[in-house]
This record gives C-alpha cells, sequence and structure tokens, in this order.
C-alpha cells in the first residue's frame, strides 16, 4: 500500500506547489509555513485539486478519507444524531466517547469549535481507512483530546496517516517527516535523523538537541525521555 | 482592572475574578465555558446575570479587538486591505491617507504585506487568523480578546503575532490557547473547567496545581 507524487504540481493564481515523493505505511507529518500549501497538497492527494502536471498514483488503496481543516465545512446533519448517521457511525456510541451524550439534538454548529472537532474526528476515526489523510486534525482539541488523537493514530494497525499540521507540542511517533518549503515538498526522512534537515523543527525538540540530547521521535514520551538524559 | 462578579451564562459560574492589566490567557478543556467567557468579556455577549466592568465600564462602551475562533467568522470583506480597513472606516473619524498608513504599518506588524491585494476567500486557514488578528489590531484597542487565534499557525508566524500582540500597546489581551507552550508566556493564567475558574495566577503557581494532566508542558518540570 503507497501513494506516489511525481512531480506532482498544483498552481493557483500566483502560487504552485511541486511535490515528488512516496508515501508508504505509517505516519507521515507534513509542515510547513502558514499559506505554504499544505491543504492544497491534501486536496491533491485526494484527488480533490486539479494538477496542472504530474501524477499522483495511489497502490492497493481502496479507500480514502481527507479531514478538512475546519470541521464545520463537513457538517451537513441537523442535529448530532443527523450528523453522525450521516457518516454511517453509532450516534450513542459517538456521543459517549466525546462527552457529548444526551445532546442528539443539538445542532452541530451550536458547538464549541473543539466540541464540533472532537465529534468530526470521531465521525471519521469510526472507520479504517487505507488512506487518512488530516488537514490540521489538532487545532481546537484541548491538550487532553490532542493526546487521545496521538494514541488512536499510533493505534492504527494498518494504513497510510497523513497528518498535516502546525501542532508543536502534541504530535505522535512518526514514520516520516516531510516539508513544504520554497513552493516544494521536502522529504526530511525518519526521525531523529529527519531533525538535521527539518526547517519546521519544533521548539521543544531544538533546545532539547541544543542541551546534546536529541530525542528518538517527537511524542511528549520521547521529549520526556530525552529531558530525562540531560538531567540524568 | 477588569472585575467580574457574581457571573452567570449557561455552564459559567463565576462569582467573583479580577484580571488585571497584562496577558491573560484562558486555559482548560473543549466546553468548559472558555469562549463564553471570552465573548462577555469582549461585550459580545451579555451574561444572564452577573456584572463585569473593564476599568469601571461595561465592555460595550470600551475599545475592543476581538478574533473568532471560527476563521471565517471573523470576516465581512471580500477583499483584505478593505477587511482591516473596515474598523477605522466605520469609525468615520480618520482621513482615508490615514487609515492607510495604519492599515500597512499594521499588516507589517503582523507579516502579511504581502496580502493586502488578495480576496480573502482564496486564503488558507493561517492566513484567514492572521487577517483577522490585524483588523482586530488596527485600531489600536484597549483590550484585546482572541479566542483559539493560534490553532492554525506555525511556530515562527505565532513568535511575530506575539511580538505584535505585545507591541500593540492593549492594556489587557485576553486570550484562550491550546499551546501550553505560549500559554507559559504569560502574566497570568485561568484555568477553566465545567464553567468554573479552578486555578487562578501566574504560570508557575497554575502548572504546578496541573502537574500530571495534559496540561503541564511537556518540558516544564525539566526548566527547558
Amino acid at each position: 500500500m503507497k501513494i506516489t507524487l511525481t512531480d506532482a504540481c498544483g498552481i493557483r493564481d500566483n502560487w504552485s506547489l511541486s511535490a515528488t515523493g512516496t508515501f508508504n505505511e505509517g505516519i507521515h507529518l507534513v509542515s510547513g509555513d502558514v499559506g505554504s500549501g499544505k491543504s492544497t497538497l491534501a486536496l491533491m492527494m485526494a484527488g480533490l485539486f486539479p494538477l496542472s502536471r504530474g501524477c499522483v498514483v495511489k497502490e492497493d488503496v481502496s479507500s480514502c478519507m481527507l479531514s478538512l481543516q475546519f470541521p464545520e465545512l463537513h457538517v451537513t446533519g441537523r442535529t448530532l444524531d443527523e450528523e453522525c448517521t450521516s457518516w454511517g457511525a453509532p450516534a450513542d456510541d459517538i456521543l459517549a466517547a466525546t462527552g457529548l451524550t444526551g445532546r442528539d439534538e443539538t445542532s452541530p454548529l451550536s458547538l464549541s469549535r473543539g466540541e464540533l472537532k472532537r465529534l468530526h474526528l470521531a465521525c471519521v476515526l469510526a472507520k479504517d481507512y487505507d488512506l487518512l489523510l488530516l488537514d490540521e486534525p489538532f487545532s481546537s482539541l484541548d491538550c487532553g483530546e490532542k493526546a487521545k488523537l496521538c494514541t488512536t493514530l499510533e493505534r492504527r494497525s494498518q494504513g497510510i496517516t497523513i497528518i498535516f499540521t502546525h501542532e508543536q507540542n502534541i504530535l505522535p511517533r512518526v514514520f516520516r517527516i516531510w516539508e513544504i518549503v520554497g513552493s516544494r515538498l521536502i522529504n526530511c526522512g525518519r526521525p531523529p535523523d529527519a531533525f538535521l534537515h527539518w526547517y519546521h523543527l519544533p521548539p521543544s525538540v531544538k533546545k532539547l538537541t541544543a542541551h546534546g540530547s536529541r530525542p528518538d521521535n517527537i511524542s511528549p514520551q520521547d521529549l520526556r525521555e530525552a529531558a530525562c538524559r540531560i538531567h540524568g | 482592572m477588569i472585575a467580574i462578579e457574581f457571573l452567570r451564562y449557561r455552564n459559567l459560574t463565576i462569582d467573583a475574578l479580577n484580571i488585571h492589566p497584562g496577558i491573560t490567557t484562558v486555559i482548560g478543556p473543549n466546553g468548559s465555558g472558555k469562549t463564553s467567557f471570552l465573548k462577555i468579556c469582549a461585550g459580545i455577549t451579555l451574561p444572564d446575570h452577573g456584572i463585569v466592568t473593564i476599568d469601571n465600564l461595561p465592555p460595550r462602551e470600551t475599545e475592543i479587538g476581538w478574533v473568532n475562533e471560527f476563521p471565517d467568522r471573523n470576516i465581512l470583506f471580500a477583499r483584505v486591505i478593505d477587511e482591516i480597513a473596515s474598523p477605522l472606516r466605520f469609525r468615520r473619524a480618520t482621513s482615508c491617507s490615514a487609515i492607510d498608513e495604519e492599515v500597512r504599518a499594521c499588516t507589517e506588524s503582523v507579516g502579511i504585506s504581502h496580502l493586502l491585494t488578495r480576496g480573502v476567500r482564496e486564503l488558507s486557514g493561517g492566513e484567514k487568523v492572521l487577517v483577522s488578528l490585524a483588523a482586530a489590531l488596527v485600531h489600536h484597542p484597549k483590550v484585546l480578546v482572541l479566542d483559539e487565534y493560534d490553532s492554525h499557525l506555525d511556530a515562527r508566524c505565532a513568535a511575530t503575532i506575539d511580538g505584535a500582540i505585545r507591541a500593540s500597546g492593549a492594556r489587557y489581551v485576553i486570550r484562550c490557547t491550546q499551546q501550553m507552550d505560549t500559554a507559559r508566556e504569560s502574566d497570568h493564567l485561568l484555568f477553566f473547567d465545567s464553567g468554573r475558574v479552578t486555578h487562578t495566577g501566574r504560570p508557575e503557581h497554575v502548572f504546578q496545581c496541573l502537574k500530571g494532566t495534559a496540561w503541564y508542558p511537556v518540558l516544564w518540570e525539566y526548566g527547558i
């Protein structure tokens, strides 16, 4: 199972993005500045943004899901019950898992943004997809929910998970790190060697490395272990 | 001082709370009442009961800059330049050339001069937040209320914005964030849980109370 981009190019007005690379099974992290094209790349991978040249080829990928960065754009149900049902997900289970039990008849658009994001992600993650594209999945989630999401993603037994994010502190252990710099997708490699080339290296990893203790990966557990090594 | 007494609104219950000048950061779980609290401080929402005053005036009689947690809900105009200029144009008390100058200076401080001629619809989520921040800052408000403004910003961008916020001259900054590395750089922290302020004080005090939870900054205990 893999998705391969070969000189895949998206153009919008005076802006363009070129991407080449192969994403195998595991968790991939894509970082980049605001406006660098992370969301557009996610759309290109999902087949929802026209390519001006190049191609995106999916091999042995039978199901794909794109979670947009704005959860409100996914809403189709008038109530939470309808919203869960529209995803083919059991409403009672989803509402219980997201702390929204008893609010079946509430409008999704009256939830706080964090609650809506939680509900949306629970609906997405209720099914297994071969290719899971998550655009800013951590935005609006509280710290506890971010940690739970990391655990859920790390437990996905198979498939390709690609996270497009600005999150700096609470991240899962990842297989490979990518970033968009100068309108191009760059393969930084696997942690921890990727840290040598990663322009968007999180400040906490940068600080630990400066103290002489490079973490093995980017999860909070990896950061704590690296910090423990400094302090014996 | 911002004084809050016997506040009741939906699940919010605050009997007495004083917010002093400086940067106050609101943290806590989703659905704990943070956004309701910020909207009341900004004068967007009126509480069911209780009183909020900002230096002895109601919020609606105070100059306030506001950024919504939903980036699309901040924006009224189709062009970036019109959106950022709108708070000054609504006042009708400033000349066009002065407005142009204010907009130029503000966009420079936020690092989005290159977006001025763009249409709002073609912006990324993070860029929309930056435009909203510029519109909130451009009229030099006394109070800046920012609801999860940084959830779509990269680290460098967030640092630029932090500099712009600190240089804005706002007497009170009340912001909500889920980035604890940002929260630790505050004068005061408020931790909300189930509609109540359960911890308040300097960051070192509040984080000590939160040790063992997901809100405790990952590297805090190591002094990093």
